[in-house]
């Protein structure tokens, strides 16, 4: 039964997760966009740069001088009323730490794409969520595509939810490097007037830096003030969950799709276990789940869509049908709780006090971009329903796929 | 280029000086007040006043981290009457260029009301010495953005309680190069000669000016010109400052002449790949003024109060070597040498 | 229990180095014998400015349980023994850490002292200090305020005098002989020993009664709660332009309304309209921007906005034309341009009494600091601290 994305749409392309996002930077009308170099992000700016060039749409494009000019030129830009768009991905994040943190400190809407990259040393191109996570606590609203064609839900909420002056909060659309920014797939993308009708102009307010509106933006301030401003940041990164689930129903009903805001859920209705992960992870998973239903074997999948806000009542809702859950992590904490990984620990932190609470086992996998097997997930699986069937805790977290 | 990277907004003209006693009635206004809580005699609050008061109310102010922001607003206390937004301590050019490429594409889109508007970001010299360079470069290369950097140069991280910074001149005495036992003098580098570092390696900047606030008619003219030139400029101020040089603020004013005076910050001006003196320093250049010993300026100032006789010595000696061996005194620190062809015979 | 507490406030950086050996040299008298104490600066006064208001606190107890149960409160709320430095803070005390003007015995215990520095009398002084519900004792150290300076400390015998005068307020602190011995091991010798003594034995402390003092009802500032604040860090800009008061024409710049300058000037200028040229220069060499234009092209110096510096005097090329003034003879901050025009002669009668009563004779010389040291005088509101003990040289 043809959606009406198929309908409206401009029909089926191939196209990487990169190659969408530039188109949704399009179809958003962004206005300065800055670029600087490092894999596997740029793949983004490399397409943008064309629809530039070719005159596809029009923005200031500025590839700057480093990552920190590159996210500094950006925030600026959005304070004074520009939509923007920039990114970066692994160490190339962190060297832009310093506006990461004020951008969500000054409320600003910019929206970032992370590349999602292991950070050096040793240099690696390949896919780890560190970066991506690094920016968690500062009031970044994070998002986890598993394919291209999310891309266009993911992007376009991304700005709709960033811009809403009840929210005013950064955000970051992690994509899995290689898997999903270098990776061509179908998509179908948009038209204008969905988007336009998706998506309101950016209005800044009376928070606009603009000689109409003579404000003073970020005074020093001392320890008389800054609870206070945590405060509203506090406040505003809450608000975030309300306005996305709102934002969500919007975008069903104009782009015609219907899916669930927080979780992507995979044969859960009659699972025993399931396996909890982020981004592209979800492939290799849902075909293991599919051979494995053959042994009879009630595996299904949670995968969050939104890591920040996170969906922590969904999540209680969700995982509390099950006897045990499986926490795979594309990322590391070392020296944490069980030294587990940061998607295991919050998963773990938002089940607390449930009556009726699953049992909880830890996977790292997939670091620097290796591949996920079939028979990793599978091992991952039987491993969790070994625990569901014994009903005893297992708190050791094991590494899937490392040799040794 | 296409035409569309050509496009630019205009920027604003406005009359200038000339003479000190004009201000009054071209300049009256200040967009920069009172109500900071700098330093008693900052001369760097002079340059923000200075600098606000050249731009005019169409104006868009950036600054960097460091006393003009610190000292200048703290939290519900501002003394700026024009909109002004902080920025990193590396990033005084990145926010010239955001703001101003905002500014062109919103009004290129017909998103915002289309005019002029003054673009001024300033760093201090950590900013604009030290930590900012690469993105000041940077933003200085961009032909299409219209906007002033402006470093207000002090000579230390005076913010932070008087550390040395890359300006800082040999042999000052900073919270991190104090003269000891051992070593009397421990700040061993010469400053940057930062204005002409970036006059020269920016072909396409067509404005490059040193200014001090001892000379106000002469630097509001300068950021005027700055702000009317299209395309980014640069301007460097030497600020005498009470608190790190370890003087009576009385002697704010006196100093920062002084500094021109002895030929240790020579005032100029590029424009257009034209470079001329000014103001006292015309007159050192130009005709036959005689600087006055460095010393006087020295000995004014606690952060050199540790100096011997041989201190004062090699700095006037270097001092000179900026006037006599410099192709372009205290701007241009080389000359062209022989031709290799003539050296063999 | 017996816990001292005491406060020292002073000028950012020009006294901060004071300030340090008071403190210190007090604490580590009382530490010889076997007391415990501690000595620290209000860190939101830092980084300190030249001549903003900064304050240092310093406990001192039997023991270390007793230290730690005043310590638990960063700042203290009461102290014993209050020291000011520099005379004019008497008006009050705008610091970093502060919005509104505090009053200089703010956190003096009810019967405890208050010890200025100072070449006025009490009486002087306390019309200044803003009135209380309870007693208090002022007692005052001859002398003007001490611009120490940072990295060369220009000692002048202040620091040993003050701490003379601490112990009289304060007798249980420590014995003489103990404070001796730290004078001399963090400060100096037999001329700061003899100052100390001296000062212990002539410093009187008058009686100062509830009610008696400054009425002016000083100037607070009310915090906000995070549901009134502007989103995204945002404050409102300083509102715009005004003709010079209520006349026509003229100007007055819009001025921060949260933090005016009240007390952080240790002098003012006062001009004399009739000798003014109106060459602009006092006006535009303000870092502050003081100076009001008049309707007819003078410069009026706005008492809301100066913090003292003295660069107007410097500038100005006619001869006792603005002149700086010791900010304690003043009890106004009214219009001296206003008072002009009201009447000429008036003004000129108050222009020289306020010359004769509080005129900033020394300065620290332009050309070299040699003079600083030879008793000719740290000025600037700060007169060579003579009183009693010998010349500077002395003190070296």
């Amino acid at each position: 039964m043809a959606t009406a994305a198929q309908q409206a749409g401009v029909g089926v392309q191939l196209l990487t997760g990169s190659e969408v996002m530039a188109n949704v930077v399009r179809l958003a009308d962004v206005d300065v966009i800055t670029a600087y170099p490092i894999r596997p992000y740029d793949t983004v700016m490399q397409y943008v740069s064309r629809f530039i060039s070719n005159g596809e749409f029009d923005a200031d494009y500025i590839p700057a001088e480093s990552e920190h000019g590159q996210f500094e030129i950006v925030k600026h830009a959005c304070a004074c009323g520009a939509r923007v768009f920039t990114g970066s991905s692994g160490v190339g994040w962190l060297y832009a730490m310093e506006p990461l943190a004020v951008t969500a400190g000054l409320r600003l809407p910019m929206v970032a794409l992370v590349g999602c990259r292991a950070l050096d040393d040793p240099g690696a191109f390949g896919t780890e969520h560190n970066d991506a996570m690094l920016v968690r606590d500062l009031g970044w609203l994070i998002t986890f595509p598993d394919a291209a064609q999310e891309v266009v839900e993911l992007g376009l909420l991304a700005y709709r939810v960033a811009e809403d002056p009840k929210v005013f909060l950064p955000c970051a659309i992690a994509m899995d490097g290689a898997f999903l920014t270098h990776s061509q797939a179908t998509v179908r993308l948009p038209s204008q007037e969905q988007v336009k009708k998706f998506l309101p102009p950016y209005n800044r307010g009376d928070m606009l830096l603009h000689p109409d509106n003579p404000i003073t933006i970020a005074p020093q301030a001392n320890e008389d003030w800054l609870m206070e401003v945590r405060r509203q940041s506090s406040e505003a990164a809450k608000r975030a969950y309300t306005v996305l689930k709102d934002a969500h129903k919007d975008f069903c009903r104009i782009f015609g799709e219907s899916t669930n805001p927080f979780l992507d859920e995979y044969m859960t209705e009659d699972a025993d276990v399931v396996l909890c992960g982020l981004g592209t992870l979800s492939l290799p998973v849902k075909v293991a789940i599919r051979e494995m239903r053959k042994e009879g074997k009630k595996v299904g999948l949670v995968r969050l869509k939104w890591f920040r806000p996170f969906p922590t009542e969904e999540l209680r809702a969700s995982l509390s049908r099950f006897k045990a859950v499986g926490v795979v992590d594309r990322d590391y904490s070392f020296g944490s709780p069980f030294h587990g990984g940061i998607l295991l620990n919050e998963v773990k932190a938002a089940l607390y006090g449930l009556d009726k609470q699953p049992r909880v086992k830890g996977f790292v996998c997939g670091l620097g971009g290796r591949e996920v097997l079939l028979e990793n997930v599978k091992h991952m699986a039987d491993e969790i329903l070994a625990i569901a069937k014994s009903g005893k805790a297992d708190t050791q977290v094991e590494w899937i796929g490392v040799r040794g | 280029m296409s035409g569309e990277t050509l496009y630019q907004i205009g920027t604003q003209q406005l009359p200038l000086m000339g003479k000190v006693n004009a201000i009054p009635q071209k300049a009256v206004e200040e967009y920069y007040t009172s109500g900071h809580r700098t330093c008693q005699g900052c001369e760097s609050a002079l340059i923000m006043r200075l600098m606000a008061k050249a731009a005019g109310p169409r104006t868009i102010i950036l600054g960097s981290t460091g006393c003009m922001y610190v000292a200048n607003t703290t939290y519900y206390s501002t003394p700026w009457v024009v909109p002004w937004m902080h920025t990193q301590l590396g990033s005084c050019g990145s926010a010239a260029t955001g703001t101003a490429a905002a500014l062109r594409a919103l009004m290129r889109k017909g998103k915002m009301k289309q005019e002029p508007i003054n673009v001024i970001s300033f760093c201090g010299d950590g900013g604009g010495v030290d930590m900012g360079v690469a993105g000041i470069s940077a933003a200085l290369m961009h032909a299409e953005y219209n906007h002033l950097i402006i470093c207000y140069d002090n000579e230390s991280y005076a913010n932070t309680d008087i550390q040395i910074s890359g300006a800082s001149p040999w042999g000052a005495n900073t919270t991190f190069t104090p003269p000891g036992k051992k070593f009397r003098i421990m700040h061993t580098r010469w400053k940057k000669n930062i204005a002409a570092l970036y006059a020269v390696g920016h072909t396409r900047c067509n404005y490059v000016a040193t200014g001090d606030a001892s000379f106000p008619a002469d630097l509001i003219d300068k950021v005027r010109k700055g702000l009317a030139t299209p395309g980014p400029a640069f301007i460097h101020t030497l600020d005498p400052c009470p608190k790190g040089w370890d003087y009576d603020p009385f002697y704010s004013h006196k100093l920062g002449e002084l500094a021109v005076e002895t030929g240790l910050f020579p005032l100029w001006e590029m424009t257009n790949g034209e470079l001329t003196y000014t103001g006292i320093s015309a007159r050192l250049v130009y005709g036959n003024r005689k600087r006055r010993p460095v010393r006087e300026y020295l000995e004014a100032q606690g952060r050199f109060h540790h100096f011997t006789e041989e201190d004062y010595a090699y700095f006037q000696g270097e001092v000179d070597k900026m006037w006599d061996n410099w192709s372009m005194p205290g701007v241009i620190p080389f000359k062209l040498g022989e031709d290799p062809a003539k050296k063999k015979k | 229990m017996s816990v001292i507490s005491f406060e020292i406030v002073y000028r950012g950086i020009y006294q901060k180095t004071l300030a340090n050996k008071i403190s210190r040299t007090l604490v580590l008298a009382a530490v010889k014998e076997g007391k415990q104490g501690i000595s620290f600066g209000r860190y939101s006064d830092s980084p300190e400015r030249n001549g903003i208001p900064a304050k240092l606190f310093g406990y001192i107890a039997d023991n270390s349980e007793e230290l730690q149960a005043v310590a638990a409160k960063y700042e203290p709320k009461q102290v014993d023994v209050s020291i000011c430095v520099d005379d004019t803070m008497c008006k009050g005390v705008e610091s970093w850490a502060w919005y509104g003007l505090q009053p200089i015995t703010a956190v003096t215990k009810p019967g405890g002292t208050l010890i200025v520095t100072s070449n006025y009398k009490t009486d002087d002084l306390v019309k200044h200090i803003h009135r209380r519900g309870t007693p208090y004792k002022l007692a005052i150290v001859p002398g003007g305020a001490s611009m120490a300076g940072l990295w060369v400390y220009k000692n002048d015998g202040t620091d040993a005098r003050v701490l003379g005068a601490a112990l009289k307020a304060e007798p249980s602190i420590c014995s003489m002989a103990s404070l001796e011995q730290a004078i001399r091991e963090n400060i100096g010798g037999d001329a700061h020993i003899e100052a100390a003594r001296a000062s212990f034995e002539d410093t009187r402390s008058d009686e100062v009664k509830p009610g008696q003092g400054n009425t002016e009802v000083p100037f607070t500032f009310q915090l906000l709660k995070w549901t009134e604040m502007r989103e995204g860090v945002v404050i409102d800009g300083v509102g715009g332009h005004n003709n010079y008061r209520d006349l026509e024409g003229g100007y007055e710049p819009g001025r921060n309304e949260v933090f005016k300058k009240w007390s952080t000037r240790t002098m003012r200028p006062v001009v004399a309209f009739d000798k003014c040229t109106k060459c602009t220069l006092c006006w535009i060499a303000c870092p502050d921007t003081v100076f009001d234009v008049t309707p007819d092209g003078y410069f009026d110096a706005n008492m809301e906005a100066c913090c003292g510096c003295g660069v107007c005097e410097a500038i100005c090329p006619v001869s006792d034309c603005i002149t700086m003034v010791n900010e304690v003879v003043f009890e106004d901050r009214g219009s001296q341009y206003l008072m002009w025009k009201k009447d000429a002669q008036a003004y000129q009668g108050y222009l020289t009494d306020k010359r004769k009563k509080g005129k900033v004779e020394k300065r620290f010389p332009i050309t070299g600091l040699a003079a600083a040291f030879s008793g000719a005088g740290l000025d600037g509101g700060h007169n060579l601290n003579s009183a009693k003990a010998k010349s500077v040289k002395d003190f070296k």
